[in-house]
């Protein structure tokens, strides 16, 4: 699957689109598919506060536990609550049903090192 | 990571092909998931599923002696098996750890295939040629040849047109843990009616050379029934729920067949083997830290090998294996019983769970 070209990608596979002030975070298909089948992820508390590239939670698949980092700073407004009753969602839908969190973003330049569809397919292929 | 080198079953250029993932397990390179590990579970459970088995290690043991021999070194009975039976057993150290849990297959009077796990394979060669005497002769196969198995309700249904004509009737009439010689596809092979899933199913045992026309033949015939190429990672959720131990979880050189609740295959009647003097003492000491299967409530986590568990703020025990709400502890007596309420921490939060009767999975016969 081709990344879609209106979001920005992080070297730790997560991607991210900016509405207005509001990042919508979640995992790309590259790393849905390399993690497998995905069991359980630990989201992290709406009101919670993270840096750019902060640890926030936990995915993890049949055979392994992989850290969930934020590509963007700012403070966590809402959660995907069907994650929690399906989590195969992200393997599902990983660009649409199956995002992870919302943030409230402070500095939109942090955008700046992030990476294009087409940059991130390339480290990916 | 790198350095490693791992080697690989005949099969390799099959998996490449099903664009398995590979991972290195016991020395070997081999498929962990084709599909995914829930689609190739359920494929077992609901239908059929194919596996490579080739780097667990096949020791062929020849002479009159072999039975009363492996008796004195086993913990189960070997010389009252009959031809053509398979049977569970352990290797013991002296102190009641366990060394390996094997299969032993009796194929005629004076011939035997002793199937190790991979992970012990040089290990137990070792063991072996330590006690080796005149009249024992043994073999190694390990890389030379090769185990596919075939596990799953519609496992009869594939391999039945495989099947020699003459033997058919047979194979099909195979009881669970018994084996036999036979031609599959036009192959030579010793197939046997056991595995590692909680499923009907067949093991069968080639040279290397015939391991890819068997294994295409299998897939092939087994496609009208859904079959599925399956890895290591639906193995270890298929033989956990079954109730089955894997070394290096459940069993260890500190883990006896006691403590493992493999009691049934200890036979305290036979004169003298390895370990028996220890394990007569965990027995009548009943003391011992023991596996048990728990369950976790509602949505949770998955249970990982080292994870702590907990009665109050008592750490007792540890977790041995997981999957999605499920796992085995080596805990305290005190709470082993079925019904105990213990606690499992996982990260920073401890959740909770309860000791369950093992299997988790018992199929409908």
């Amino acid at each position: 699957m081709a990344s879609p070209a209106n979001l920005l990608y992080s070297k730790e596979h997560e991607w991210l689109k900016m509405d207005g002030d509001v990042a919508t975070v979640g995992i790309t298909d590259y790393a849905q598919s390399s993690l497998g089948d995905i069991v359980y992820v630990e989201l992290p508390k709406v009101g919670a506060k993270f840096d750019q590239f902060g640890n926030v939670g936990v995915v993890e698949s049949v055979k392994a536990v992989s850290d969930l980092f934020t590509p963007i700073g700012g403070e966590v407004t809402e959660v995907n609550k069907a994650i929690d009753a399906d989590p195969s969602l992200v393997n599902r839908e990983p660009f649409s049903g199956g995002w992870l969190f919302k943030l409230k973003v402070s500095d939109r330049s942090q955008e700046s090192p992030l990476l294009s569809a087409t940059d991130y397919d390339k480290l990916t292929a | 990571m790198a350095t490693v080198n791992l080697r690989r079953t005949p099969l390799f250029d099959s998996h490449t092909a099903l664009r398995a993932r590979m991972v290195g397990f016991g020395g070997f390179e081999m498929p962990v998931q084709y599909a995914g590990v829930l689609r190739e579970h359920d494929a077992v459970r609901r239908r059929a599923g194919l596996f490579d088995l080739s780097h667990m290690a096949q020791f062929v043991l020849r002479g009159a002696e072999i039975g009363e021999w492996a008796d004195r070194l086993t913990v189960n009975d070997v010389a009252s098996m009959r031809p053509w039976q398979a049977r569970y057993n352990l290797f013991c150290s002296e102190s009641g750890g366990t060394h390996d849990d094997v299969i032993f297959y009796r194929q005629d009077e004076d011939e035997w295939l002793l199937v190790v796990n991979a992970s012990n394979a040089r290990k137990m060669w070792g063991i072996l040629q330590a006690h080796r005497r005149a009249g024992i002769e043994i073999e190694n196969h390990h890389g030379s040849h090769a185990l596919i198995a075939i596990q799953g309700p519609r496992s009869v249904a594939t391999v039945e047109r495989l099947v020699a004509p003459a033997d058919r009737e047979s194979i099909i009439a195979m009881r669970y843990y018994f084996c036999a010689r036979t031609i599959v596809a036009g192959i030579p092979v010793l197939m046997a009616r056991t595995g590692y899933t909680g499923e009907d199913g067949f093991e069968l045992f080639v040279p290397n050379d015939d391991a890819v026309a068997l294994w295409d033949a299998l897939l092939e015939a087994g496609v009208s029934h859904g079959i599925e190429p399956c890895g290591l990672g639906a193995r270890d959720v298929l033989r956990l729920e079954a109730g089955m131990p894997l070394y290096g979880h459940e069993l260890e050189e500190d883990i006896s067949p006691l403590q493992a609740g493999l009691g049934w295959a200890v036979k305290f009647g036979k004169p003298s083997f390895e370990g028996k003097v220890a394990l007569e003492a965990q027995r009548v000491a009943d003391d011992y830290a023991r596996i048990v299967g728990f369950t976790l409530e509602g949505r949770a986590p998955q249970p990982r090998m080292g994870y702590r568990v907990f009665s109050r703020d008592r750490d007792v025990g540890e977790v041995r294996s997981g999957a999605v709400g499920i796992g085995t502890a080596l805990i305290d007596p005190s709470v082993s019983k079925i019904g105990s309420q213990v606690e499992i921490e996982i990260r920073d939060r401890r959740w909770p769970a309860t000791v369950v009767k093992l299997p988790f999975y018992k199929r409908a016969k």
